[in-house]
């Protein structure tokens, strides 16, 4: 994956042409649903109505973050096994709805054998990568994005992946211009995919500390699909970042009013902390731990920010560390590893906290979080020129990241020996 | 200008594509035969399917048999029943797209064109029948919006250029559209050199020369009109379309037999209405009455032939019902039931003719001022518009629209042209006397 080498097209977002405005009020989900529908008024008697209707539930799931809609899909689905028993899109559908749930390696397992019995399906090797991914095997994942691109050039899902895969890599230039490619692709009708494609990159611009590059992409998406809660989101980190706590705290509640997670409940609390907003900080604490302490063992969990809480304002780093063990029982991506790292090292394990985080900043991810913690953890074991590296990589990547201050101060604070590591005279 | 041309337009821009389509008229068959052994093969092969429904719509275009559609459909829809949620499923949900442009059902082909897109193939085809769909909606600007994005990064020159073909060709009809008639021409010349630069397959090549001929024919530049066609002929010997161009030229240049003579080619290859409706409109020029009956007739059976004909011809027999004041209440209903469901320039103009022929003028004062709203160069438009307006009894903007049909093409239509000098010195007799009247009084 790192060595794609395709043209690089600029990043003008605004200067992609409108071919047509949406012609109807509906969300493109919803559209589906209708049509899907009339299809199966149509032809009661065949089973892609059923996939597609499946398959339009399973994109309201992202436009809404309603998950009640995998239920309908399921009742879809069932349909169409019993008119075609097995069908390969009633197969894909069920497996869009595995990835959503969290469940990657069923998902895994499925998308291979579906693979190995249609292997000119690009989605298939999709849904592989996105397992992979997820899962932290991101060899495979890279093989199967590769595979997609290169049966058919320039598709957008594989581009998605590939983009994704870049960012893992640290290419967050060759992420850009995947991003690009396959926004440019994207019909103006498609309005959810082109608010969520244009809240990735701006997130990948906010992971750079380009907080105004990142606030202009994310106010195209909210015009693309307005109250879209990923693109809420991103603006309550963009304001974050701004230390515009109180503004942050709004767009979150504006967000939690549908559907929240456990994991926008997290958001919704730091942001009241950080506002001063004491009071209802406790409060929002509480339901986030009480919504996400009830999914630690389901697979689409919030065990990350769990794990963050409790190494954090729930001080309670046993805990944290044995979610952060669950977790890695499971998978090795590079924000698991990163957050075992960190269990670890608040537990005082340092040297296998060395291990872990390590094992994710191999992957080539660039993350000032991740250096962040690389450099307290290799302060714990004294290396201090190694802290003070990773320390000033945190710092320069994004200077306006959650960790900068504190990465600002550990710098300062290492003995002078480090001072040729931070190029000081 | 006939808007069939961009139904061929946009299904150029998808057989365009994979080189087993680009399979010539008579190879056709052939090719059908192949693919139709292969799905019996290998039944869960869907990029088989896809290619035999694009296969029946080729031979639907060369023998206008909607039998041929139906079967496209078929072949279509099973294979988006064995994989439609993938980008390999992009050609065939595309090609669904082309089939609803064939029936005139432009919503659908809309719709299609953007579910081709949304699964994110790499491929901008879809964006042509997007465009086409949208030009029919009479939504200009997003069909221009649709064909500047039919371009690619990926694939290999000839496919690019393949592209920046379909573009041109596409943009030229919109440029015409626009009243830009010659940059409409200048882009048409483009495509053409592309067609025959790329290798593209003599029929494609017939149809950009054709194409060109028609729009230099509306610009009244009838000899070059005449080597476009001829152009065209002669790389595709036979080429209905060209026959039916050069029969226009034969007209205006008085040469009737010979227009007979290449209308009847041009009918005995692909019978369409407009131009038995031609050849009948001859023949009366030429007092064959009897003769001309029997085109007239033929005019209306080919347009009640099937479901399929019914829907794509409502605006062609709309137009010959208010052309030869009969039925004209039917005449006015197609065109109405005809805007329903496409609301380009060329659906107002008839639906406009045809309320004058009901004498409804205001009404069909609205409907011209739609048709003319684009700015559109088209002898036919200013025509209209110039009866029009004199039954309004606006005879300024009368004698300027139909001096504008005229200054176009003197002879843009076999009847019509001699009609609109009549109503022109009719108006011009009736203002000098005014006039006359007026210095009179003033003494």
């Amino acid at each position: 994956m790192k060595a794609f080498h395709l043209a690089v097209l600029s990043l003008f977002v605004a200067s992609i042409v409108c071919a047509q405005a949406p012609r109807d009020a509906a969300t493109p989900a919803q559209q589906k649903i209708s049509w899907a529908e009339a299809a199966i008024k149509a032809h009661p008697d065949k089973s892609q109505p059923y996939n597609d209707l499946a398959l339009a539930y399973v994109q309201r799931v992202r436009e809404s973050a309603d998950p009640s809609y995998y239920l309908q899909a399921e009742a879809a689905l069932r349909k169409s096994f019993q008119i075609t028993p097995d069908n390969l899109e009633g197969q894909k559908v069920r497996l869009m709805i595995s990835l959503g749930r969290g469940e990657f390696a069923e998902a895994l397992s499925l998308a291979k054998a579906l693979n190995k019995r249609t292997p000119d399906d690009v989605l298939l090797y999709g849904f592989i990568a996105d397992a992979a991914i997820a899962l932290g095997d991101y060899r495979e994942a890279e093989a199967a994005a590769q595979w997609m691109l290169d049966m058919r050039p320039g598709n957008v899902p594989g581009l998605l992946r590939g983009a994704t895969l870049r960012r893992l890599y640290g290419d967050v230039r060759g992420a850009k211009d995947f991003f690009s490619q396959a926004y440019q692709q994207m019909a103006p009708t498609q309005t959810e995919e082109l608010a969520w494609t244009l809240t990735q990159m701006a997130d990948l611009q906010l992971s750079t500390g380009d907080i105004d590059g990142a606030e202009q992409l994310l106010r195209s998406a909210v015009q693309q699909f307005p109250g879209y809660y990923a693109t809420i989101e991103g603006l309550a980190k963009v304001q974050t970042a701004r230390q515009h706590y109180s503004e942050a705290v709004d767009l979150l509640r504006q967000r939690n009013q549908s559907f929240p997670t456990a994991t926008s409940r997290y958001a919704l609390a730091q942001a009241l902390e950080r506002a001063g907003q004491s009071t209802e900080a406790d409060v929002a604490y509480r339901d986030f731990v009480t919504s996400a302490r009830a999914l630690i063992d389901a697979s689409d969990n919030a065990n990350a920010e769990l794990i963050s809480y409790y190494l954090g304002r729930g001080q309670n780093p046993i805990e944290a560390l044995r979610i952060a063990r669950l977790e890695i029982a499971g998978r090795h991506d590079v924000s698991t590893l990163d957050a075992y790292a960190w269990a670890l090292c608040v537990n005082a394990q340092y040297g296998g906290a060395q291990k872990q985080i390590a094992a994710a900043l191999a992957v080539g991810v660039r993350e000032a979080r991740f250096f962040y913690h690389a450099g307290v953890i290799a302060t714990r074991l004294h290396d201090d020129a190694s802290a003070a590296r990773y320390f000033k990589q945190s710092i320069e990547l994004n200077p306006s990241s959650d960790n900068a201050a504190a990465a600002r101060e550990a710098l300062q604070q290492l003995v002078p020996t480090s001072a040729a590591a931070r190029g000081e005279k | 200008m006939n808007r069939k041309i961009l139904s061929f337009l946009f299904l150029i821009g998808c057989l365009a594509g994979p080189a087993h389509l680009r399979a010539q008229q008579n190879a056709t068959d052939d090719l059908i035969k192949s693919l139709q052994a292969r799905v019996k093969r290998y039944p869960e092969d869907h990029a088989g399917y896809a290619a035999l429904g694009a296969a029946y719509l080729q031979k639907g275009r060369e023998t206008a048999d909607a039998a041929d559609y139906e079967l496209a459909k078929g072949a279509l829809e099973k294979s988006l029943d064995l994989v439609s949620n993938d980008p390999s499923a992009a050609f065939a949900t595309t090609q669904m797209a082309v089939l609803c442009m064939v029936e005139h059902r432009f919503e659908d082909a809309l719709a299609w064109s953007q579910k081709a897109l949304a699964l994110g193939s790499g491929d901008p085809s879809p964006w042509a029948i997007a465009g086409d769909a949208l030009a029919d909606l009479g939504d200009y600007k997003g069909a221009a919006g649709a064909y500047t994005r039919l371009k690619s990064a990926y694939g290999s020159e000839d496919e690019k250029l393949a592209y920046s073909y379909q573009r041109d060709s596409r943009m030229s009809f919109l440029r015409f559209v626009a009243g830009d008639t010659q940059g409409a021409i200048e882009l048409m010349r483009s495509a053409v050199r592309t067609a025959i630069e790329t290798h593209m397959p003599t029929e494609n090549i017939a149809w950009s020369q054709y194409q060109l001929g028609e729009e230099l024919f509306l610009a009244g530049e009838t000899n070059v009109a005449e080597n476009a066609y001829l152009a065209s002929l002669e790389n595709c010997p036979g080429y209905y379309r060209a026959l039916a161009g050069l029969a226009k030229v034969r007209v205006s240049q008085g040469r009737y037999l010979d227009g007979v003579k290449l209308y009847n080619q041009a009918i005995a290859k692909v019978p369409y209405p407009e131009y038995a409706a031609a050849l009948g409109d001859i023949y009366r020029q030429l007092g064959q009455l009897d003769d001309a009956k029997k085109q007239y007739d033929l005019v209306e059976f080919i347009a009640y032939l099937g479901r399929i004909n019914r829907q794509i011809h409502n605006r062609d027999l709309a137009l010959f019902y208010a052309d030869h004041d009969v039925k004209l209440s039917e005449s006015l209903a197609l065109a109405r039931n005809e805007l329903e469901v496409r609301r380009d320039i060329y659906t107002w103009d008839v639906l406009a003719w045809s309320l004058l022929k009901n004498e409804k003028l205001q009404e069909a004062n609205e409907a011209i001022s739609q048709a003319l709203e684009q700015g559109t160069k088209d002898p036919q438009l200013f025509f209209h518009a110039g009866m029009i307006y004199e039954k309004l009894g606006n005879f300024l903007k009368a004698q300027e629209y139909l001096r504008r049909a005229l200054e176009m093409n003197p002879e843009f239509h076999v009847t019509y042209a001699e009609t609109a000098r009549q109503a022109l010195d009719h108006i011009n007799q009736r203002q000098s006397q005014v006039s006359a009247r007026e210095v009179g009084n003033a003494h």
